[in-house]
């Protein structure tokens, strides 16, 4: 990035390091702004009496982490799915219809991964860097009218994309990592992680299978080729294998 | 819901269902309410290498086909999804054989006639 801003100088001299300076301005009152948003959806907040053995698990990890109790939002959504943002963990209903408690845990940990690790105060301003990224090289595209600079430019861009997504999936990998040292049961992140993967694999299966009528063409839209930034179910169930297996050696608890 | 298909080759709500839906329907009709944890313990009897979320995808599909609806409910345990019949097992095969007689006066008037005058008897 700092390669692209060196570009627009040479390019444009005084005016590139204003139109860099105003792109900046613009990106972080954005940051500010959106900041403030709430999760999108029907969620809940949940009360430890609703399901103490969530509640008191993630409580446990957290202190094993480091970490201040979370905020855990329960999400009405069908479809298995886990994020984290500042220092809340979001569950949606339909992890708790396709993983056991152990696997629940699992996913939490990992979510407890990324908090511990500071992603969750990374990854909104890698996000809006991206934004300054796109915005800036197309400005500079339009403002140099020369050739070499949009060619420059747009190759930047490239490589900027790839090390973001290597980045990200660096932090997936690592929140991995951190997951099995919170969990009693490190092998359940394994489980989760491959019903999960079965999940999704048959989810698009009955999709393909499905009578026209009851599934809406606009779902089935086409997949925009794109750099992956979440690393494959099959990479990280291999690595959680090799580093439970790796530990093995020296501490027998971790199998079960 | 509309049945699309009907499998001549099949008995009962298999001709109209995909096999593990239509036994997921079965216990439904009978049971009324219930969990996706509670079916597949259920299902699992039968398929032992049923896994849950077959299961939570099964139900899903029939909640799109307007067989179930699922409603969020909060007991011991905590939050979880419950599903619920929309229609009883008898309107359902009212509405195949109406679907399917709609088709068959449609496409095949005579023929339906004949053969419905010919069994009245």
């Amino acid at each position: 990035m700092a390669l692209e801003v060196l570009l627009a100088v040479m390019a444009l001299k005084e005016l590139g390091l204003k139109i860099a300076a105003a792109a900046f301005g613009s990106i972080l009152l954005l940051y500010f702004w959106v900041s403030t948003r709430e999760v999108k959806g029907n969620y809940v907040t949940l009360q430890r009496s609703e399901m103490p053995w969530l509640y008191d698990g993630i409580a446990e990890m957290a202190r094993k982490a480091g970490i201040p109790m979370p905020r855990i939002y329960i999400l009405d959504d069908y479809i298995p799915n886990a994020y984290s943002f500042k220092n809340t963990i979001v569950l949606s209903l339909g992890l708790f219809e396709v993983l056991d408690r152990e696997e629940i845990l699992a996913v939490a940990a990992h979510e407890l991964g990324h908090i511990k690790n500071g992603d969750t105060k990374v990854f909104p301003v890698l996000a809006y860097g991206r934004y300054l990224m796109m915005v800036f090289t197309g400005i500079l595209i339009l403002l140099a009218h020369r050739p070499s600079v949009t060619l420059a430019a747009l190759l930047l861009y490239g490589l900027y994309e790839v090390a973001r997504a290597n980045f990200l999936k660096g932090r997936e990998f690592l929140a991995d990592e951190s997951a099995l040292r919170l969990l009693d049961v490190p092998m359940s992140l394994k489980h989760a992680l491959e019903e999960l993967k079965y999940y999704e694999d048959l989810r698009a299966d009955v999709r393909l299978s499905a009578v026209p009528s009851i599934e809406p063409s606009i779902e089935r839209r086409q997949k925009v080729p794109r750099i992956e930034t979440h690393p494959s179910y099959d990479e990280r169930i291999f690595r959680i294998l090799v580093e439970i297996h790796g530990n093995n050696m020296f501490n027998q608890r971790m199998m079960q | 819901m509309e049945p699309h298909e009907f499998k001549l080759t099949e008995e009962g709500i298999k001709a109209v269902l995909p096999p593990l839906e239509a036994e997921i329907m079965e216990h439904m009709w009978k049971v009324q309410v219930a969990t996706a944890g509670q079916v597949y313990e259920y299902m699992k009897v039968k398929h032992p290498d049923i896994r849950r979320s077959t299961i939570s995808i099964l139900m899903n599909r029939l909640c799109e086909r307007g067989l179930l609806k699922r409603s969020v409910e909060k007991g011991r345990g905590g939050m979880r999804y419950v599903y619920s019949i929309t229609t009883t097992r008898e309107e359902f095969e009212e509405k195949v054989v109406q679907s399917i007689l709609d088709a068959l006066m449609t496409n095949f008037k005579e023929a339906t006639y004949a053969y419905l005058s010919r069994i009245k008897k």
